[in-house]
């Protein structure tokens, strides 16, 4: 018999309480590792939101945003100020035109309400023919038609066919304003960057609609421009622009120097924050608006946060019950058997070999919670982490969840310790302002896995030690006396 | 050689202090078969219990082979008690949910004996106190009184220890059984050289030791005559 066996066939003296214990062990255990996966869920999910933005920075003038709102543009020195600025490892600039078709000029010189998007002066004219109908939206915003105000006896009545103007942006690079690269799904990206260039990309509906390929030819105001390339950017708007050499654009709508957006490329997401500080330090706060990524992303990461805090907490919590539950019934297990460990001491037993029997029993109680609460935990963390996300997005709609379970429990291993998981993860769809965070997966990757037994070791240890070191202040003669 | 020198243990109970075991001195050399009698409460247990390193005096020494076990760090005692002391508890003491067998196996496993050994040992010692084959695997606390007192006289001579310390080692047993105990006490002290100190109510055990003390009154005294 040795002193595992022993400890086993301790664990199970007392069936009834073993069995409760391990019941109520195997709920703390459970809800410490669904917390722990909702964490980890929560974890990977900002860490996918911020790689979402990536390292980048946007810088606009204050006021304005692309080519659109007001303020003062920002210049080639602001470019090197940037550049300078810690963390920073490149800067490139933007400059954004919009420009009118030469067939309809006569058309575009809005009056009226001038604060709408589509409604300010083009910075130049082009051959090209916008690929975009105005329709409804585009008449509207640009008053085409004579609705609004009652004062309205005249400039809008006899308007002609408005026609959307066409974006055009310079760049210094393959990125668009935004740093993503643009995807060329024809010819080659522009590699001609001097004032005289006359390198042109063009989006793929704007080149159907004026039936132009790579090489074809067009005119933006006086200057010739050939097509190196042709995009796709995704959308009918994005695709309705093209892109020229910034130094060409510069010059072709006399505005040298002139830049519009500077996309910065921050060295590691970590220093994005810090970055965007300096950078607006640097350039006057005033002056400029920097921004990184989507006004949603802040919150969403904010809330997410809060979950992962939360859920850390209640792990933390958790652990400390199932602790506790293990410190306390082991006290009552040494005091109950006082006599008998007088007796193994009067017998010839050190005070190590008892320890280590009850630091044994200890853990048997506690591998079998696990091996309970780890079940536990595969069939309840996909709601827990639905529930804590969706309650601090503010969000009202339930989770609508895909019959994907997320957690299998697979394999035990020997220890009890936690459980592996199979690929796979479950989805919550919300709605309204959490779009963004959409689906978080519970999945176990291996550092939950490694703070999982981490954890459950540590119940162990605090479980069973000070129960065993108790032990050690029984003596022998308790075996003539004790209850 | 076990030398016993002006022990006295007290035990404060309330307010005031009983001392059932005030100054006794005796000795006696190695391989004795001594007897310890006395009323019931007249503190032959306690003074076993202090011979048997389970307690620690209040004052005076206990020598066994000169070595000082009321002056041995908590280690030694350990070592003390699980090598040179066979402890016959008078409430037997078995551990309830092991078998007979793992009971008398244990002593052993504490001192690091094989589990081969152990349990060849153990099946010898208790076909020597003649219990039956088929209760050895059975569970300490569905034994008889007598079976658990014979286990229990099995589990102190596992080890084979110099000193056997027996309290009542025949009191549950009838005449026959208890004349067999006896008579395996007896054997071990000529053959191996043992020293057994027996406390017992036994007339018949009492008439077949060597030495026979009286404790009262916190007072130990030899019997000389008879
Ligand atoms: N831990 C203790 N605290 C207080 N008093 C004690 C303690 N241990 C023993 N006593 C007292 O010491 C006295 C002697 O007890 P002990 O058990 O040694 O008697 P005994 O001679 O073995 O009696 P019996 O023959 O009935 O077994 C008793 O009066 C008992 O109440
Ligand atoms: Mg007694």
């Amino acid at each position: 018999m040795s002193v595992l066996a022993r400890s086993v066939g301790n664990a199970f003296r007392n069936k009834v309480r073993s069995g409760a214990v391990v019941i109520i062990l195997a709920v703390a255990i459970g809800l410490a590792l669904s917390m722990l996966v909702a964490n980890q869920a929560v974890a990977d999910k900002i860490t996918s939101l911020k790689a979402s933005v990536g390292n980048n920075l946007t810088v606009n003038p204050a006021g304005s945003r692309g080519g659109q709102g007001g303020g003062e543009p920002l210049t080639a020195a602001d470019l090197s100020t940037a550049s300078t600025v810690a963390h920073v490892s490149s800067v490139t600039g933007t400059l954004s035109l919009r420009l009118s078709s030469n067939a309809s000029t006569t058309a575009t010189a809005p009056g009226g309400q001038g604060g709408g998007p589509a409604g300010r002066a083009a910075s130049g004219t082009t051959s090209l023919v916008s690929a975009i109908d105005p329709g409804t939206l585009g008449n509207r915003a640009n008053g085409s038609t004579s609705s609004s105000g009652g004062t309205g006896a005249g400039s809008t009545a006899v308007r002609p066919a408005f026609s959307i103007p066409i974006e055009a942006t310079g760049i210094a690079g393959a990125v668009n304003a935004a740093g993503v690269p643009i995807n060329i799904t024809d010819g080659t990206a522009l590699n001609d960057f001097a004032g005289t260039s006359a390198q042109a990309l063009v989006g793929s509906t704007l080149a159907t609609k004026n039936s132009l390929k790579v090489g074809s030819m067009f005119t933006v105001d006086d200057r010739t421009m050939t097509i190196s390339g042709i995009f796709d950017a995704g959308t009918a708007f994005d695709n309705n622009a093209i892109y020229l050499p910034l130094t060409a654009a510069q010059t072709l709508a006399s505005r040298p120097g002139e830049i519009s957006t500077m996309t910065v490329l921050v060295d590691s997401i970590d220093n994005v924050d810090a970055a965007k500080t300096a950078l607006a330090s640097a350039l006057g706060s005033t002056r400029v608006d920097v921004t990184a990524g989507s006004a949603n992303l802040g919150s969403a990461i904010s809330s997410l946060s809060s979950v992962q805090s939360i859920s850390l907490i209640g792990f933390i919590a958790a652990l400390g019950t199932a602790g506790l539950i293990v410190l306390l019934i082991m006290i009552m297990v040494v005091r109950e058997r006082r006599r008998e460990i007088g007796v193994l001491k009067a017998i010839g037993a050190s005070n190590r070999s008892i320890g280590v029997q009850f630091v044994f029993e200890a853990l048997v109680l506690v591998v079998m919670g696990s091996v309970v609460g780890a079940v536990i935990a595969a069939f309840s963390s996909n709601s827990i982490v639905g529930a804590l996300v969706s309650s601090n997005t503010g969000t009202t709609t339930a989770a609508a969840r895909s019959g994907r379970q997320a957690l299998r429990a697979a394999g035990q291993t020997a220890g009890g310790f936690g459980a592996a998981a199979g690929p796979g993860g479950g989805r919550g769809a919300f709605a309204g302002a959490s779009r963004l965070i959409g689906t978080v997966s519970t999945s176990l990757g291996w550092q939950t896995l490694v703070l999982g037994v981490l954890g459950i070791l540590l119940i162990a240890a605090l479980g069973a030690l000070i129960p065993a070191l108790l032990t050690a202040k029984v003596r022998p003669i308790e075996v003539l006396r004790g209850e | 050689m076990l030398e016993v020198k002006d022990v006295v243990k007290s035990f404060k109970t309330g307010d005031h202090t009983i001392k059932p075991v005030n100054g006794v001195s005796f000795s006696v050399e190695q391989g004795t078969f001594a007897a310890i009698l006395g009323k019931s409460g007249s503190g032959k247990s306690t003074l076993l219990s202090l011979l048997g390193a389970l307690d620690k005096a209040t004052s005076g020494d206990v020598l066994v082979d000169g070595v000082n076990i009321s002056q041995l760090p908590d280690s030694k005692l350990t070592a003390y008690r699980r090598d040179d002391i066979g402890f016959v508890f008078q409430q037997y003491n078995l551990i309830p949910n092991l078998s007979a067998k793992e009971n008398v196996m244990l002593p052993m496993e504490f001192a690091g004996v094989s589990r081969a050994e152990r349990s060849a040992r153990a099946v010898e010692l208790l076909s020597q106190v003649e219990l039956a084959e088929e209760t050895h695997d059975r569970k300490a606390n569905k034994l008889s009184g007598g079976q658990q007192q014979r286990v229990s006289i099995a589990r102190a001579l596992a080890n084979r220890p110099k000193l056997i310390l027996a309290d009542e080692p025949t009191g549950n047993l009838d005449d026959e059984t208890g004349e067999l105990i006896i008579e395996l006490l007896r054997s071990l002290c000529q053959e191996k050289n043992t020293t057994i100190l027996v406390v017992t109510h036994d007339q018949a055990l009492a008439r077949k030791t060597n030495r026979r003390f009286r404790l009262a009154r916190g007072k130990i005294t030899e019997i000389t005559q008879g």
